[in-house]
């Protein structure tokens, strides 16, 4: 075969593939969309949506997930980042043992994971089932740990791209402090990755179910699966809406993304 | 009381010696270069002055007071780092004005003096740009005007000039030593370029394997080297295989012939092993002028350099560089042909087996 028509060749079921992967996604998608538009009698309309939107169990359900998103988010970035930037710094050693702490969400089942939780802090001394809000500090707490794989990898690979050393000891001999260090120099080029862990993790919450149906929290995850129990046409409308958030939230990340690959390859040429 | 002096600094990690017994005293004002091959410590011993390393004996005085344990944000030296090490996230003049924040010095006071360096370096229109947004030279001189607007005690540079391509690295070194003298701030400058070291330096510290082989002026380091190492690192050279004849005379013998050196026999004694070095500039043939020693040489090749003129010649067994300007009007030997080479005595380095 010659060098063109194997090309040729090449590109043909590229494209196929292509072709076939992006029906693989889109034919089950759109059918959800059109069953999402049939909420009206005979008619294609948004009727769905506007159902959803007036139930008034969906936007408690929504604002809560979106709180616990936004706490997992702040509370594992504190978690996460000094450690990352400790052991990229100091402790390259340990990399490989934090790794596999960080995967161990992986290997773990939500149910074995929410009936361990459960026993282990439903009687005294850890006794943090008692009301609903000590629940939810605990249902954070454990979203935490299972941001950590999409967090840490996140902010791993950040630092990996910058010269930390360098940049940590450049500000040294200006006289910085490690508060100034982190907050003025490292944390404002992890940007990035930042957000992209930030993002990876609020739709892990956002769509998360086992665990708060179990810890009977009023989060979006057991409000679509009621709404599955009960409705027809309003779970397709829900479903398309947490891809729609997931879409925004990707579409952030690349956006951003771009703005600082274009700031890291553009170099001037003396 | 110098300025800067590092007292019998030894560092270790584990078992490994790599930097043994650095004793330097350095003068305000003075630019003292660390010259060596990667591994030998150089940059090791720049780090303890900087903080980044603690040693594991010795001290180091800066202006009279012990800052071997003081953390690196407390001694108000500026380094200058190979790769640069620009905040990404900054312009030029908040890269040069980072410094003076952390001090909390005045928003016009630092304005004032982020524009005195950005003068300085002659970067005026780049004020407003990234780090992305310049050359290596450039982001190279911001560097050096960010570590040198907190008035630092002493400039640190560690091979700063290394990913550089040639013509910049040469008019920058040129700016960086022009800048240091006019502002007469200390400086150490690590680099493994020995063109570099002997062009910009007041003093050199050669340094091996963690040890200072010799510490001298450009002009010494090059024409007396002390030790083997510093003849073979700093400058080329021939070197061959002798034996002592007259220790007092200095006389010793190369394939048989006999050579007459300035120095270097006294403590030995006759039939003692030795090495002979002799730089390529110091030969030349014998009919332009004859000097203390005069040997034949067959003329083994002829390589043109560009503006040197290196002839091989053969002296007893021993193949030799020698080194010549080169001008149109140079007449060359014919290869094969025997000449008469001569060099002085002060030429003949007598180094240890």
């Amino acid at each position: 075969m010659s060098a063109s028509s194997s090309a040729k060749a090449n590109q043909l079921s590229s494209r196929f593939i292509y072709v076939f992967v992006s029906l693989y996604f889109l034919i089950p998608l759109g059918a959800t969309f059109y069953w999402s538009l049939r909420g009206a009698k005979d008619v294609l309309g948004f009727e769905a949506y506007r159902k959803l939107f007036a139930d008034t169990n969906f936007l408690p359900a929504f604002s809560q997930s979106i709180v616990n998103a936004v706490a997992t988010i702040l509370l594992s970035l504190l978690i996460v980042v000094p450690t990352a930037y400790w052991v990229t710094l100091r402790l390259p050693k340990l990399r490989p043992v934090v790794e596999f702490i960080t995967l161990l969400p992986f290997v773990i089942p939500a149910i074995v994971l929410v009936f361990g939780i459960i026993r282990l802090y439903s009687r005294p001394p850890l006794l943090l089932t008692s009301t609903y809000d000590s629940s939810r500090v605990l249902l954070i707490c454990v979203y935490v740990a299972l941001s950590f794989p999409y967090m840490f990898r996140a902010v791993d690979n950040g630092l990996r791209a910058i010269d930390v050393r360098t940049l940590t000891e450049a500000a040294q001999s200006l006289g910085a402090n490690w508060g100034t260090i982190l907050f003025k120099v490292i944390f404002p080029n992890l940007r990035v990755a930042l957000l992209s862990g930030a993002l990876l993790t609020f739709a892990i919450v956002i769509g998360e179910l086992t665990i708060a149906l179990y810890m009977a929290q009023h989060t979006l995850g057991p409000y679509m699966a009621d709404l599955t129990r009960s409705k027809v046409y309003e779970p397709s409308a829900m479903a398309i809406v947490a891809f729609a958030i997931t879409w925004a939230a990707m579409g952030i990340i690349d956006f951003v993304g771009r703005g600082a690959t274009r700031s890291k390859t553009k170099v001037a040429i003396d | 009381m110098s300025y800067l002096s590092i007292s019998k600094v030894t560092k270790q990690f584990g078992d490994t010696v790599v930097v043994d017994d650095f004793n330097l005293d350095i003068e305000k004002g003075e630019f003292v270069s660390f010259l060596g091959p990667s591994g030998c410590g150089k940059t090791t011993t720049l780090r303890m002055v900087a903080g980044f390393e603690i040693p594991t004996s010795g001290k180091i005085l800066l202006d009279g007071a012990d800052i071997t344990d003081k953390a690196p944000n407390q001694r108000n030296v500026g380094m200058i780092f190979q790769s640069y090490a620009l905040f990404p996230n900054m312009t030029v003049a908040q890269n040069i004005g980072f410094g003076l924040r952390v001090r909390k010095e005045s928003e016009d006071m630092v304005k004032q003096r982020v524009e005195e360096m950005v003068t300085l370096i002659n970067l005026e229109k780049h004020a407003n740009k990234y780090p992305y947004q310049l050359s290596g030279g450039q982001q190279q001189r911001v560097s050096l005007a960010r570590a040198l607007a907190i008035h630092p005690q002493v400039l640190l540079l560690d091979e700063p000039l290394s990913a550089l391509d040639a013509k910049i690295r040469i008019s920058l070194r040129s700016e960086i030593r022009a800048i240091q003298k006019k502002l007469g701030i200390t400086a150490i400058f690590v680099t493994h370029d020995q063109e570099e070291a002997l062009s910009i330096s007041d003093r050199i510290v050669v340094m091996n394997t963690g040890v200072m082989e010799q510490v001298g002026t450009p002009f010494e380091i090059y024409n007396f080297p002390k030790t083997r190492f510093v003849a073979n690192f700093v400058g080329s050279l021939n070197t061959s295989d002798a034996e002592v004849l007259d220790p007092a005379k200095g006389l010793v013998s190369m394939d048989g012939v006999q050579f007459e050196a300035a120095e270097g026999t006294d403590a030995r004694k006759k039939g003692d092993k030795v090495k002979i070095a002799i730089r390529p500039e110091r030969l030349s043939f014998a009919s332009e002028q004859k000097k203390a020693n005069v040997m034949d040489a067959s003329i083994e090749n002829i390589t043109f350099l560009g503006s040197v003129v290196r002839i091989q010649v053969k002296i007893g067994k021993t193949k030799f560089n020698m080194d010549t300007f080169n001008n149109p009007f140079l007449e060359l030997p014919k290869i094969g042909s025997v000449e008469q080479v001569t060099c002085s005595r002060e030429a003949v380095l007598v180094l240890d087996e």
